[in-house]
């Protein structure tokens, strides 16, 4: 059995690989054969494809030493303005060496940069586009600025389907010498909402209980994998015990380090899930959007939080859920 | 001189003087002696160490009195960086002085150097210990800080406890004299006891209550009772719990001297206390929320002028929210404060732990943290092979394997994998 991520593991390295987004490949190598690539932006769900087909365009470009060519930044961890400013620009106006005249800089989740990084982008981009080329990955594109959009060329994955996603793990259990059995497949493509990496590594994390996997397996993991106390956490918010809701919240956020936009965008997710009629899911989903901005405006996380789930322990005895 | 402060006027000058900590004193005194002699001693620094107000420092001014040594203090106001604690004492701790006094040097208040900003600050004072040529006294109130350890071999350790209150009684006692005040027995012993071994506290608290008067007694100092932190924090809560309007509820504030961040985590915590209806508990909360924005402005703007509408939201607008009266509350300490002591590590090695996914997987941290890591704590929980696989491959250390497995003997069996490969 492997001893490295299975994602990783298995993640194409050359547009051949790819089996899945055929378009989008095919006018892909298209550019490696010219030589050219355009401003691209890579529009589309999680675990389509985007940064794999990203990698491997720049593969194929520049050979095995590919990662001398180019840049890989996360614009959720560096979506400061500054990062722009220094690290993008110096990389983009320096010379690349060699066939290609071009580097390429791989910008993944470029949808989360503030208004003022996309405006500095937008000029470095027009500037250096001799020296550079980027590739903007973004989940969606609506949230970037219309200025880029116009400079780039469109891409937009879609869902993988089922039954692509199914052959793959197959192909990996066989692989790996893992027993998946057809149940097994099921929940995964159940669980995984078309995500080919969360379906990838749910089936690492069942393999790694070291039993024939079945559906029990899958969903054992995938149970273990999200605990069940964010939903846990509203539903003792919305029966009236909001201090034991708030203790639960601060064990997600002190004990597991969970970030409060992670566990926020958490609870609007579970909101949907619940049995909550749907009049009320409305009017708990708006509240719930007021506290996350008040996360950006505000000091402390835990404050915000724990005032979001004393209103819903308010909706809950509105909607006489309470104790 | 009515303005001089009673702990540098009644400072004590020789060290008979010095209350408590007998064992202390004889120590130092032996040490110091043989450096008078002319006898190297096996440890050329003393590292004096123990709570504030113990005479930590007044020892060793009084030991350089008694014997004759002409003492160079420094503390941590003005030594800083390598360069000037070479240029301040370097002079004094290696040239013998021919003429005039022998030299002693005294590094106060060792708490206060900082690794970044100090650099080379403590290794400048090891190499001043190695090469001197006179006494050298360091003082610290915590000497097991970790960055004191290569200091603390090659120091005589020398402890001072908290002094007792019936010496620290005695003391007011001769101090009181001196001023011509007649104090009550009881008067002295409630402030000696409330010092808690603190002397400078204790002279404080004595002159805050005694000064200009002739006579003392138990009702001049009982108020002195009311600063007590605790009883301060509680009685503030309740007025703000109770208050039914804005004005007593700002006012509740206003009188006390309590810190305001502080009371805004008690406020934070008492609130589902104080309050019991989930609407009540929902508008108190609206209002902390509130308060707590505007201390999101003033970190971004640095305007502290908006502090007092954070503390107009957290005593007015959580009072206002009530409907009920709220009966007898008994009042928590904040968790939060408790849990900020102790979260933040394992949350510093979770986001070590997403980095390095980061690296590998080609995702941000955010994306490590919520998709990745949830599947790895699985997996290093069931499967010791794989886990030592994964974590060889990004590079983990002990102290993130142990945080995945969350199971110590788990966590072994894998870094005996990962370190037989």
């Amino acid at each position: 059995m492997s001893l490295m991520m299975w994602t990783e593991k298995y993640r194409p390295r050359t547009l051949d690989e790819m089996v899945d987004q055929e378009e989008i490949v095919a006018r892909l190598k298209g550019f490696v054969k010219t030589k050219n690539v355009p401003h691209c932006l890579f529009a589309g769900p999680p675990g389509t494809g985007k940064t794999t087909a990203a990698l491997c365009l720049a593969h194929d470009l520049y050979g095995e030493n590919y990662h001398d060519y180019i840049m890989e930044l996360n614009a959720s961890d560096e979506r400061g303005i500054n990062v722009i400013r220094e690290t993008v620009k110096t990389f983009a106006r320096s010379m690349a060496i060699g066939e290609v005249p071009f580097k390429l800089l791989i910008l993944d989740e470029a949808d989360n940069m503030t208004a003022d990084a996309q405006q500095a982008l937008r000029r470095i981009m027009e500037r250096y586009t001799e020296t550079c080329r980027f590739i903007l990955i973004a989940n969606y594109s609506a949230r970037i600025i219309e200025p880029i959009q116009s400079r780039c060329a469109p891409f937009r994955f879609t869902y993988l389907k089922p039954e692509h996603i199914a052959a793959r793990l197959k192909f990996i259990a066989e692989n790996e010498g893992v027993e998946l059995l057809e149940s097994g497949v099921k929940a995964i493509l159940e669980v995984s909402e078309g995500d080919l990496r969360k379906a990838i590594n749910t089936l690492q994390a069942a393999a790694s209980l070291g039993k024939p996997i079945d559906e029990e397996v899958v969903y054992s993991v995938v149970g273990r994998a999200n605990p069940a106390q964010v939903r846990e956490m509203i539903e003792l918010a919305m029966s009236g015990k909001f201090i034991e809701a708030r203790q639960l919240l601060r064990e997600l956020i002190w004990r597991y380090g969970v970030a409060g936009t992670d566990l926020i965008r958490q609870i609007h997710a579970q909101i949907f899930k619940m049995d909550i009629p749907d009049r009320w899911r409305i009017r708990i989903a708006e509240a719930i959007g007021e506290f996350d901005f008040r996360l950006v405006m505000g000091a402390n996380e835990e404050v915000q939080l724990s005032a979001l789930l004393a209103r819903l322990a308010e909706f809950g005895q509105l909607m006489g859920r309470g104790a | 001189m009515a303005h001089e402060l009673w702990t540098v006027k009644y400072r004590p000058r020789t060290l008979s003087e010095v209350i408590g900590n007998e064992k202390a004193k004889a120590t130092l005194l032996e040490w110091a002696k043989a450096w008078k002699e002319g006898r190297v001693p096996e440890k050329k620094a003393a590292f004096l160490y123990g709570p504030p107000g113990t005479g930590k420092t007044v020892t060793v001014q009084a030991l350089a009195n008694d014997l004759g040594f002409d003492l160079i203090e420094t503390n941590a106001s003005d030594f800083r960086t390598e360069e000037q604690i070479e240029r301040l004492v370097g002079p004094a701790a290696f040239s013998y002085s021919l003429f005039g006094k022998p030299k002693m040097i005294l590094f106060d208040e060792l708490d206060g150097i900082t690794g970044t900003a100090d650099a080379g600050g403590l290794s400048a004072i090891m190499k001043l210990i190695r090469r001197a040529r006179c006494p050298i006294a360091l003082i610290a109130n915590n000497p097991w800080d970790p960055r004191f350890r290569p200091l603390r071999e090659m120091c005589l350790m020398v402890e001072f406890k908290r002094v007792s209150s019936r010496e620290i009684m005695k003391l007011l006692q001769r101090i009181c004299e001196r001023e011509g005040i007649a104090a009550d027995r009881e008067a002295l012993a409630f402030i000696a006891k409330r010092a808690d071994g603190d002397v400078r506290s204790a002279i404080m608290d004595l002159q805050a209550v005694a000064q200009g008067r002739k006579r003392l007694t138990y009702d001049d100092v009982a108020w002195l009772g009311m600063r007590d932190r605790k009883k301060e924090i509680f009685r503030v809560l309740g007025n703000v719990f109770h208050a039914e309007s804005c004005s007593r509820a700002l006012s509740a504030t206003r009188e006390a001297d309590v810190d305001l961040d502080m009371l805004f985590e008690w406020i934070y915590e008492n609130v589902p206390r104080a309050y019991k209806d989930p609407r009540e508990v929902a508008r108190a909360m609206d209002a902390l929320s509130k308060a707590d924005i505007f201390k999101g402005r003033i970190i971004r703007t640095q305007d502290w002028g908006l502090g007092r509408y954070v503390t107009t939201l957290m005593t007015a607008g959580v009072a206002l929210a009530k409907e009920h009266k709220p009966g007898f509350v008994r009042f928590q300490f904040p968790e939060r404060i408790r849990y900020l002591a102790r979260g933040k590590s394992e949350r510093e090695l979770q986001m070590a732990i997403a980095r390095a996914i980061k690296r590998a997987c080609h995702v941000s941290t955010r994306e490590a943290r919520e998709k990745i890591i949830p599947y790895l704590r699985v997996i290093f929980q069931n499967n010791p092979e794989m886990a030592a696989g994964i974590a060889r491959w990004l590079g983990l250390d002990e102290e993130a394997i142990n945080f995945l497995a969350a199971d110590k003997k788990k966590a072994k069996q894998i870094i005996s994998i990962v370190k037989g490969a």
